[in-house]
């Protein structure tokens, strides 16, 4: 009995914790118009896919909160580091280890890139 | 087993020695046009109101061929359900935009926010008819994932624009920050 007492509590519990994730709404609402719900993108907008050939480069990290759509997001800090941590999981299948938080969000959404094409095409130049 | 039978063989002898074939005919006749015609009756209309609604949204449905529909809250465009098509399906001869803006509207019959993509049927001539021009919520162009204004046909395979619908992706945890 005391087990399943402790089985519903903890349900209770995880339930609670998914109500308060906005990952997936933040997506639809800010991500998804432009680079669609699969994250295919379209031939005016990059697919998500391109996300993979950029994971465990240097400058990476930086780079995917500085790039226009994020920095410019109408999200606070705390929703778009969860919203990121959230989405490069998902098109990475490698959550960003260790996960972003708000400050270091804010401090590189202040820095927004100027030519975002050049400094993807820098950090996938070979060494 | 055979206790079923005898009571079956009982009735239906019963019911053939009482009821003649013309009453039977005319008494299952009524049912069947009855039936039919239950529905037509205002009652019925108006019970339908809080049914679940094409895209599975539950409660008043409204008229989607009137701007003031509330999927339309941020529209700009002409709505593809007075131009052949509807608010969840391009007018035959078109293309359905990949790409779209996004915002919220309140449901009136739930009072909860729902995320609507105003995806923009492309390939023909522009429609002409219903001209809808809400835009609460919208934002300039320099704000352009909130902006109506530019012609999302630009994923489609031809740019030109014909009309808009207004589809329910799904539930809003919130409204969108703009409102």
């Amino acid at each position: 009995m005391k087990l399943v007492i402790a089985c519903a509590f903890a349900l209770v519990l995880a339930s609670a914790a998914r109500a308060d994730a906005y990952e997936e709404h933040d997506y639809i609402l800010s991500c998804s118009g432009c680079h669609r719900m699969d994250g295919a993108g379209s031939n005016v907008v990059p697919s998500f896919e391109g996300l993979r050939e950029l994971a465990d480069r240097p400058g990476a990290r930086e780079y995917w909160i500085r790039v226009p759509g994020a920095a410019q997001a109408p999200l606070s800090n705390a929703r778009l580091a969860a919203l990121m941590n959230w989405l490069l999981e998902r098109f990475t299948g490698k959550a960003p280890a260790p996960p972003y938080s708000a400050e270091e969000v804010s401090r590189l959404r202040s820095k927004p890139l100027r030519d975002p094409i050049a400094e993807r095409r820098r950090i996938l130049a070979p060494n | 087993m055979s206790r079923l039978d005898r009571w079956f063989e009982g009735l239906s002898r019963q019911s053939a020695r009482r009821v003649s074939r013309r009453n039977w005919l005319s008494r299952f006749g009524g049912v069947l046009v009855g039936g039919a015609t239950l529905p037509l009756l205002p009652v019925a209309r108006a019970a339908e109101k809080h049914t679940v609604g094409e895209d599975g949204v539950k409660g008043r449905q409204g008229d989607p061929t009137r701007c003031e529909y509330w999927r339309h809250c941020a529209i700009d465009g002409f709505l593809c359900s007075c131009c052949g098509g509807s608010h969840t399906a391009c007018p035959p001869g078109t293309e359905m935009s990949p790409v779209t803006w996004i915002g919220t509207c309140r449901n009136p019959a739930d009072g909860k926010d729902y995320i609507i993509s105003y995806n923009d049927c492309c390939g023909k001539t522009f429609c002409g008819r219903c001209m809808c021009n809400r835009n609460e919520g919208e934002r300039p162009l320099y704000h352009w994932y909130r902006n109506n204004d530019l012609n999302w046909c630009g994923g489609a395979k031809t740019q030109t624009y014909s009309c808009s619908t207004a589809i329910v992706v799904k539930t809003a945890k919130e409204a969108q920050p703009e409102k």
